[in-house]
């Protein structure tokens, strides 16, 4: 594994590990809480939180927690913190909190946390894992913004609450439901692999070498790809 | 083994570690959280009156107010807001009600609900303006009944509570307290326990008769004479010798009515005679009187939140021989809780009286119970048909 430095990590969160666009976690939050823009910015703050504090914990423990254990410990320790968040939101955010509704609880399990526990913090070191989650925060608070900022416009005719004039007269509503949350997220994906010009899905981490159905899918294709990043 | 007590260990302790954690975060929370919950709740006194000013709790245990009715407010003009809780479609339908220092509502607001249509969001702005004179005449809104009709008793609860709380007192009785006191009244001998009677002979003065349990007279009730609407008679009928006219044909019908015998019909001698059709009997006055079994939600309903009981829903009936409901009761049924349970309900099943088999169908349905309601329906659609096949027409 190439030795990454600290700028790469914080900064592949952002685009080409994306953990929205590129490693396809956290679709659930992802679908639901970008109907507005003020909930997909809120909900990906509160996950950002989350994310680097388990990180920091997770990694802080890694050598302690027990390899057969580790997924309930990581649990744990992220519904902790998704608690702990809940309850200062309650205390200090109150519309937030009533906005997210059950989608802040659900932070607990949501797969970019797990995953980049299990990914990242758990073999890495405090000072990167945090960097990580830093990255990844960003990065799935940043996708979460775009997604709903194309939902919220062209289906509410507004931003952030704020109505904008004409836009609003022309409405469709089909992109404030699930089905236009889809079409969105999809048209996305398709723009970042543009962007990284096919790039960004092989990346190493999560390739088909780290694939856990490896077995499973076309092999010439797999073998190609591995060969490919070695 | 050193692994097993590893993860032990290891788990224990980050959960302790986490727990601790998360007491120390709710001690800091919590109480925010129960100011922030507090404030919230006096906006909400302000949206139900918007003049209000200086809201302060106050202590209602002092007060005989409606049992519904869980906390009350008042505020610096002589308003208060009354909290309520009722049950409409579903149990916890709990409303805010302001009413201002001249008894008129000025606003509600559902604060918590598990109704199914939303109507209780909307239903409010009907009764805003209400007073305890005008609130009667706010129709519901069909096809929500229950949730509205809660609603409104909510609403009029709080009304009520409002005239307590000033010094005033209303009648907070239910109907069958009300009743149940009119025929003590009529009939004090009976020592307020009394059973309906149900009638089987056409009757033209008597809407219901009640028989003292103690076997020492009857109470009629009529809305032929003005202003006396409870008639008693003594155990054989008789009202006294001097009685106005009108009175002596109720004690007439009484005697009719309590000296009605009923002869078994074989109903196996009849062919084609409806399932429906459990027994039948014929009055000495050629009336018929049957007992019907109705396949309502028990049997051609189930889902997965209200499994169907499998009983059938038995109803008892007594018919005129040309075809004219006499009445109609509910003997026993297993409908769904809170739902179709409502054709036990008088209000539902009295609504046959008087019918024929042209206009049985015109009747209000039981709301939210469309299976139960067919089920019913078609039961008594049985009894004209069983009329005729006893009367040898068909």
């Amino acid at each position: 594994m190439k030795k990454d430095n600290n700028l790469s990590i914080l900064l592949k969160g952002i685009l080409l590990e994306n953990p929205v666009f590129v490693l396809i976690l956290g679709t659930c939050p992802t679908l639901a809480t970008t109907t507005t823009v003020i909930g997909a910015f809120s909900m990906g703050l509160a996950a950002a939180v989350v994310l680097i504090c388990s990180n920091a914990v997770i990694s802080l423990l890694r050598k302690v927690i027990p390899d057969t254990a580790r997924i309930p410990c990581y649990i744990i320790i992220i519904a902790g913190f998704v608690t702990l968040v809940q309850m200062f939101m309650q205390a200090f955010l109150p519309a937030i909190y009533d906005l997210l509704g059950v989608y802040l609880a659900l932070i607990t399990v949501n797969c970019i946390i797990l995953g980049r526990a299990e990914m990242f913090a758990g073999k890495n070191s405090v000072g990167k894992s945090v960097l990580d989650g830093v990255g990844m925060g960003i990065g799935f608070t940043l996708a979460l913004l775009s997604i709903s900022t194309i939902r919220e416009i062209l289906g509410a005719g507004s931003f952030a609450g704020i109505e904008i004039p004409f836009i609003s007269n022309y409405k469709i509503e089909f992109f404030v439901k699930a089905p236009g949350g889809l079409l969105v997220y999809g048209i996305m994906i398709a723009v970042v692999i543009k962007l990284t010009k096919g790039r960004a899905p092989y990346k190493k981490d999560f390739s088909c070498a780290g694939c856990p159905s490896k077995g499973l899918c076309n092999p010439e294709l797999c073998r190609d790809r591995v060969k490919e990043e070695a | 083994m050193k692994n097993y007590i590893k993860t032990i260990v290891s788990l224990t302790v980050i959960c302790a570690v986490i727990s601790a954690l998360l007491a120390l975060g709710n001690s800091i929370t919590a109480p925010i959280i129960e100011k922030n919950q507090a404030s919230a709740a006096n906006e909400s006194l302000k949206v139900v009156m918007p003049d209000g000013e200086e809201f302060q709790e106050v202590d209602i245990t002092k007060y005989k107010l409606p049992e519904s009715v869980s906390s009350v407010f008042s505020e610096k003009n002589g308003g208060y807001v009354f909290t309520v809780e009722v049950t409409g479609y579903s149990s916890g339908l709990i409303i805010m009600c302001g009413v201002d220092k001249n008894g008129t509502v000025t606003g509600t607001l559902p604060i918590a609900s598990a109704e199914t249509l939303g109507y209780e969001n909307t239903y409010g702005e009907k009764l805003s303006g209400a007073t305890l004179e005008t609130i009667d005449a706010v129709d519901t809104i069909s096809g929500a009944t229950k949730t509205t009709a809660a609603y409104k008793t909510a609403v009029k609860d709080s009304l009520n509570a409002f005239v307590i709380m000033g010094g005033g007192s209303v009648d907070l009785r239910s109907e069958e307290e009300i009743l149940n006191d009119e025929l003590s009244k009529a009939l004090p001998s009976a020592d307020g326990k009394f059973t309906e009677v149900f009638l089987t002979e056409n009757v033209t003065h008597i809407k219901a008769l009640f028989k003292a349990d103690n076997e020492t007279g009857y109470v009629a009730y009529t809305l032929s004479l003005d202003g006396n609407n409870y008639i008693a008679t003594d155990k054989d009928g008789n009202v006294p010798e001097n009685s106005d006219a009108t009175v002596v044909e109720i004690s007439n019908e009484i005697k009719m009515l309590i000296s009605s015998k009923l002869t078994e019909i074989d109903i196996t001698a009849y062919q084609n005679m409806p399932a429906q059709i459990q027994k039948a009997y014929k009055t000495n006055n050629g009336n018929f009187v049957f007992e019907l079994r109705a396949a309502g939600y028990g049997i051609n309903g189930g889902n997965q939140w209200h499994p169907a009981s499998g009983e059938y829903i038995y109803i008892k009936a007594s018919a005129s021989a040309d075809g004219k409901i006499i009445a109609v009761k509910t003997l026993s049924q297993k409908e769904s809780e809170g739902i179709g349970d409502a054709c036990a309900d008088k209000k539902f099943y009295s609504q046959f009286d008087g019918k024929t088999e042209e206009n049985y169908g015109e009747i209000d349905a039981i709301s939210g119970a469309t299976i139960t309601t067919n089920g019913y329906k078609t039961a008594i659609s049985k009894i004209f048909e069983a009329i005729k096949i006893l009367k040898g027409e068909v």
